[in-house]
């Protein structure tokens, strides 16, 4: 594997069910809060309905409908709600990266996306019409065909370079991330739009529940008595930058992608690798490119989704590849938002090590004595340049990013 | 630093194999199956055969119990099994060589994903109306990615996997990483190719879009009419760096992809078209081809898919091994102001570039050269 030179995150923004913009929620990430309730974005004949992390009016007191749609012109009302959270996403991290689209022109701008729902052509009311034997409104099928994340932030920006939407279930928005850094680091392009987008949708839901995953109470990451994920729904991109880019334009580096690694288990369709040999292997080829040890890391954003399975995997392989290092999940801030969580959970790895803080493992209150460790229950100060944003899939995907300070000196 | 293609699996309609699919582009010949839509709403709009029927080239697996037991393709669907079939055909091609699986890698694109699965995972649901009723095997099986999970599973292929979806501009996207993963030395070999299945939906939602157009056969370079047929099939390439073996399949040479535009398309390679009968698409070939450069369209030979630009590749690659050109089928018609290759030709040392525009005005191209 050959060691990369680090690639400039210049930009970076997000929304979610912690907030409509990365600051508000760092808020709800540094003072605790999460907002946690029974889907309104549809309904279910489960007996009980499981909790989702859905973006709702009350988070900001803002019509989310409303401030998507501020985003993107009238054609665009008719794409999926998933490609509408990607572009109010990649415009906020634009403006935070000081682009807008006369910066963009002439330049070579690549866009690579994570989604699972977003790539899916599942729509229920069609479908349904169609197997009573009608004729049903082809609507759906057009808006899923306008609506790939990665071409319609593409078609957005009028951008010409290459575009890739990741469908590697819940590690493709941090593989997004990674693809794009090689994007800049081969010089193929001087700037990627990346990330990941996700919306909470009813097939989905029934799809994890139906796996028997999904707990029923706010989740736990690493607790005792944790008992499955939440599902939620957001977005986040990053915008990564070209030195030469970077610099004629006089802009510093929020962080830097210093190393991406990824592996694959080979085990199972759904469950993790019980020793973890394919996150062993994707922690270990990230820490080599980029020339780090477990002694520079700071901190790890787990993926921590609160299956047993999963916290189980993740708490052994930290425990021994990374010992002192301290680690929490935010999926208890965020729910689970699949394509979207690697992108978004690497946003967050950015403020944390530019606020020399990390947020609490909301949800976790009793170590289960089965895992060999267990994350922070309180929020910490932390030192050091460098952390890891980390993501496991179904597939038997393992992805890992390691992400460095601002004042990184290259 | 070249990329060497090392052995090539394919399947769809027209067999299975490279010399399936090499027998198919000798002698032009390929029929459609006809397959039953649903009746109910199927009848409003049909492009060939009777009523309540439509012609689809449909890939058979069946030949994929020589490489994996039956045992273990139980809970596996059509959609994995042709990635799976192609995968595995591309590695026997390839004289099925020792691989480190730690350092083999997977990157498949896809432009719909195991369809057939999703929608038998809605049925799952709305046959009881109960949610509680949803199926978790189909619902882990209709995920985009679960193709790449049966086959790193069954090639215990530990390296990293990668799916993507973007329609027609999906493999060769996936292409782009495939390339980039080399390059990188993140891998030692990669698996890449395209897979997409047809189902009872699609042929509806065609039906829908294009209406009833009554054309026998696909005839890519008549522009102005619609003729697609719908198609299904994988196409897989074992692809690593430039060996002092060499490749005899050639070597990728550049992967393009953007918005059209006149330079985009080159005048001093054979190209080998994405034309599929589209007649939205079907405008912009008309726009950016000429008679400066050799074109062809094997379309009818596999039928219209996202990914049959994996097809495409597939062709060039056999093109450059055997140094022969095939005729373009279903050409007697076409356009006169094109250069088309009529007649199975020496390739001499031209390079191929495979051309894919989509109805949105994205193209890609993959360019194979030889020496």
């Amino acid at each position: 594997m050959i060691p990369i030179r680090p690639v400039a995150i210049t930009g970076v923004d997000c929304l979610c069910a912690a907030g409509l913009n990365l600051s508000d929620c760092m808020d709800s990430l540094f003072s605790g809060r999460r907002n946690c309730s029974s889907p309104c974005l549809f309904s279910s004949t489960h007996p009980r309905p499981y909790p989702v992390f859905e973006i709702r009016d009350a988070i900001a007191g803002t019509n989310i409908n409303d401030l998507i749609n501020d985003r993107v012109n009238a054609r665009e009302h008719n794409i999926l709600r998933t490609s509408r959270l990607a572009l109010a996403a990649a415009r906020q991290a634009l403006e935070n990266a000081g682009l807008d689209r006369d910066n963009l022109k002439g330049k070579r701008v690549g866009v690579c996306m994570g989604t699972t729902v977003g790539s899916a052509m599942n729509n229920e009311a069609f479908y349904s019409h169609y197997r009573e034997g009608n004729h049903p409104d082809m609507m759906p099928i057009k808006q899923f065909l306008n609506s790939n994340p990665a071409a319609c932030i593409s078609n957005d920006f009028q951008l010409s370079g290459p575009c890739q939407t990741v469908v590697n279930a819940c590690s493709s928005g941090t593989d997004a991330i990674g693809v794009g850094a090689s994007w800049i680091q081969s010089g193929l392009c001087d700037v990627v739009i990346t990330g990941g987008a996700d919306e909470l949708c009813r097939v989905t839901y029934n799809g994890f529940i139906s796996l028997m995953i999904v707990d029923s109470s706010p989740c736990r990451p690493f607790d005792v008595n944790r008992a499955g994920l939440n599902l939620g729904e957001g977005a986040a991109v990053l915008i990564l930058e070209s030195e030469k880019s970077k610099r004629a334009r006089n802009k510093k580096a929020r962080a830097y992608v210093c190393g991406y690694g990824t592996a694959c288990d080979a085990y199972h369709l759904t469950a993790p690798k019980p020793d973890g040999d394919g996150l062993r292997r994707a922690l270990a080829d990230a820490l080599a490119i980029s020339g780090r040890t477990a002694s520079d890391i700071a901190f790890v954003n787990a993926h921590g989704t609160g299956t047993p399975d999963n916290d189980r995997v993740e708490s052994g392989v930290l425990h021994d590849m990374l010992p002192d290092v301290p680690f929490h999940s935010t999926k208890g801030y965020t729910g689970h938002t699949l394509g979207a969580s690697g992108a978004i959970e690497a946003a967050f790895t950015v403020v944390c090590l530019e606020a020399e803080k990390t947020p609490a493992n909301i949800g976790f209150t009793d170590p289960d004595p089965e895992l060999p460790s267990s994350p922070q229950q309180h929020m910490e100060s932390i030192k050091g340049d460098f952390a890891i944003s980390e993501s496991l899939a179904f597939g038997g995907n393992n992805s890992v990013l390691v992400i460095g300070k601002g004042a990184l000196r290259t | 630093m070249r990329i060497a293609i090392q052995g090539i699996g394919v399947t769809g309609g027209f067999g299975n194999g490279v010399a399936g699919l090499k027998d198919a582009l000798i002698t032009g010949e390929c029929m459609p199956d006809t397959v039953p839509v649903n009746a109910d709403n199927g009848s409003i709009g049909i492009s060939g055969g009777m009523p309540g029927e439509m012609p689809v080239f449909t890939a058979d697996t069946a030949g994929l119990k020589s490489f994996v037991s039956p045992r273990l393709l139980r809970r596996v669907d059509h959609y994995s099994r042709m990635a799976l079939y192609g995968s595995f055909l591309a590695l026997k091609d390839a004289g099925d060589p020792e691989l480190d699986r730690k350092r083999l890698g997977i990157v498949i694109a896809t432009g719909y994903g195991a369809m057939r699965t999703t929608f038998l995972f809605l049925d799952s649901v709305m046959e009881t109306g109960e949610d509680q009723h949803a199926s978790p095997i189909r619902f882990s099986n209709s995920v985009h990615n679960a193709a790449a999970a049966h086959i790193s599973i069954l090639l215990n292929a530990r390296g990293p996997a990668l799916t993507v979806s973007q329609f027609e501009m999906s493999f060769p996207s996936a292409l782009v990483t495939a390339c980039q993963w080399l390059a990188e030395k993140r891998v030692d070999a990669v698996l890449v190719g395209g897979v997409d299945e047809y189902c009872d939906v699609l042929g509806y939602c065609r039906q829908r879009f294009f209406g009833n157009s009554r054309c026998p056969a696909i005839e890519p370079f008549e522009f102005d009419k619609q003729t697609a047929i719908a198609g299904e099939g994988a196409a897989f390439f074992l692809l690593s760096l430039d060996t002092v073996n060499g490749s005899g399949y050639g070597y990728i040479e550049d992967v393009r992809m953007g918005n059209i535009a006149r330079e985009a398309v080159p005048d001093n390679a054979c190209l080998f078209t994405g034309a599929d009968g589209h007649k939205k698409c079907g405008n912009a070939y008309k726009q950016y081809l000429d008679k400066t450069m050799p074109v062809a369209s094997y379309a009818p030979v596999y039928g219209s898919f996202p990914t049959a630009t994996a097809l495409d590749m597939a062709v060039a690659g056999i093109s450059m091994k055997t140094g022969r050109m095939f005729a373009s089928p279903e050409t007697s018609n076409s356009d006169s102001n094109l250069n088309i290759i009529k007649t199975e030709q020496s390739r001499s040392d031209r390079k191929i570039g495979c051309l894919k525009i989509s109805d949105r005005g994205e193209y890609s191209l993959i360019v194979l050269g030889k020496d």
